[in-house]
């Protein structure tokens, strides 16, 4: 306990650091009636630092070269001690980043936190998301497996029918005409060192902007009323709320760990689960294997694609609606969060909601 | 009033349950970084015995070691690491003197691995090496 007072004492003095943990911490007040939902960017947290880290842990023994990439993920998955929970943390880490995020997403989304002051907030965090999808597509291709191999090349082929560049943005994607060594060299850069680098600065930004502007109470219970537009910069506070620290790292923590746990059991149980059989094949390209599929966060625009008979239609929905999403902040100008006012609203989210999943279950048995 | 008893002990408690977390996630990632053993590790490496010639050495690769096979009498084989004593550079063989040199700081060992005369502290670790038909076994 001195050591540790001693220490303390030696940064207050340079740093003031006890004003800073207080302020941050034991007298950050958050609000009386907040619930669990808020605990899922700390999730998303905890778990970006786990891709962060097998992620440098796969690096030290990946080979980015069509030759060898596919047997250097059989080396670290069957030879390296512990390559096959490095592996497969990574792996499966990936898919429950997507869904953390999306229930992240919707919970922001029907409790309308990302009505102003907060709209920005909301972009950074939406980019974050397409970000994301897009680390996952590109981290895809790098164990260079027949799965690796093909779902890229049905990605990549998608933007082909955008009118006059669509050839060209194909090229680009891929390097080249096909997938090959030249897409492997430039997702394996973008995966490891251009999105991540982005990501962090897009992360910083939307982590400043959470605590600038405070969090934001939930649109529940008799004594809530919408606030008026704000006129000025204005932090919000709680008074009379519920410390930070520790009551609501105590609940941070355990769903952290909920997930954590739902993480082990997919890992330990259903290792099998995001690796069908064309994962464990190397790449040829010149057997496509049947019913090759994009991985589940994608099937929604993969049946989209599916349902308009023009593909370019298709695209230009998806986007409408990426684009959409994205601007809500400034579409929807009203003052009013509760979804129990907003019934056309509530019915839109849950309509949207719905057609994303039945998309996505169609997309997986057609 | 504080329970600083109840206090100290939760906080030990929860301490515990921290440490025992950290240590098993960074043995699996200890375990993941350290250099396993190299393949071929154990292995013997077996060599034509044309391929060195009296008076001559065979520079080649044995356990994943940069090492020397010497014939300096007909039939008499000496094989050494080829990795100098003295700073680990690798050492040349000179035929018209029957020595090998160190370029690195002019380290010089006999034939049969003993130091000459230079810095190197000791001679040249020995390879065991048997008799196999037309081959040398090394190992």
């Amino acid at each position: 306990m001195e050591l540790k007072k001693r220490i303390l004492d030696f940064l207050d003095l340079r740093l003031g650091v006890r004003d800073l943990l207080a302020r941050n911490l034991t007298e950050y007040l958050l609000p009386r009636n907040i619930n669990v939902w808020y605990t899922l960017g700390a999730v998303l947290l905890t778990l970006f630092a786990i891709q962060f880290i097998t992620g440098i842990l796969l690096l030290v023994y990946y080979d980015p070269n069509t030759e060898h990439a596919f047997a250097s993920v059989q080396r670290i998955v069957n030879e390296v001690p512990f390559g096959w929970l490095v592996r497969n943390l990574h792996a499966v880490g990936a898919n429950f980043i997507v869904l953390a995020l999306l229930l992240h997403m919707l919970s922001v989304l029907f409790m309308n936190s990302y009505k102003s002051p907060r709209e920005l907030t909301w972009v950074a965090g939406f980019l974050i998301l397409l970000l994301s999808l897009g680390m996952c597509l590109t981290g895809y291709l790098l164990p260079w497996s027949q799965l690796s191999f093909w779902a890229t090349t049905v990605a990549t082929k998608s933007p082909d029918e955008i009118p006059l560049i669509g050839d060209a943005v194909v090229r680009f994607l891929r390097g080249g005409a096909q997938v090959g060594q030249p897409t492997l060299g430039r997702f394996f850069a973008l995966h490891v060192m251009g999105f991540p680098f982005v990501f962090g600065l897009l992360v910083a930004f939307h982590l400043f902007c959470v605590r600038r502007t405070g969090i934001s109470r939930p649109p529940f219970g008799p004594g809530y009323e919408p606030p008026e537009p704000p006129r000025t910069f204005h932090h919000e506070e709680h008074p009379g709320g519920i410390p930070f620290f520790p009551h609501y790292v105590a609940k941070d923590i355990a769903v952290i760990f909920l997930f954590l746990a739902l993480l082990a059991s997919v890992i330990f149980f259903v290792p099998g689960l995001f690796f069908p059989p064309a994962a464990f094949e190397p790449a040829d390209p010149f057997v496509t294997p049947q019913r090759i599929k994009p991985e589940w966060y994608f099937l929604w625009a993969y049946q989209t694609l599916r349902i308009f008979p023009n593909e370019f239609l298709g695209l230009a929905v998806q986007g409408a609606a990426v684009t959409f999403l994205l601007l809500l902040p400034f579409i929807d100008r009203s003052r009013e969060r509760r979804p129990s006012r907003r019934p056309v609203f509530v019915t839109c989210f849950f309509l949207g909601l719905m057609a994303f999943i039945g998309l996505s279950i169609w997309g997986h048995f057609s | 009033m504080v329970n600083f008893d109840r206090r100290r002990f939760l906080g030990l408690g929860l301490g515990a349950i921290t440490a025992t977390l950290a240590a098993a996630a960074l043995w699996p990632v200890w375990r993941y970084l350290a250099p396993g053993e190299e393949s071929g590790a154990r292995e013997k490496t077996a060599v034509p015995r044309e391929r060195v010639p009296v008076g001559g050495a065979l520079f080649i690769q044995h356990q994943g070691h940069p090492s020397v096979l010497v014939q300096y009498a007909p039939g008499e084989f000496l094989a050494f690491s080829a990795i100098c004593t003295h700073l680990g550079c690798i050492i040349q063989w000179h035929a018209d003197k029957s020595e090998f040199l160190c370029p690195c700081h002019g380290g010089r060992f006999s034939a049969q691995g003993k130091v000459l005369g230079g810095p190197p502290p000791r001679p040249l670790d020995p390879i065991t090496v048997t008799l196999d038909g037309d081959r040398v076994l090394l190992g």
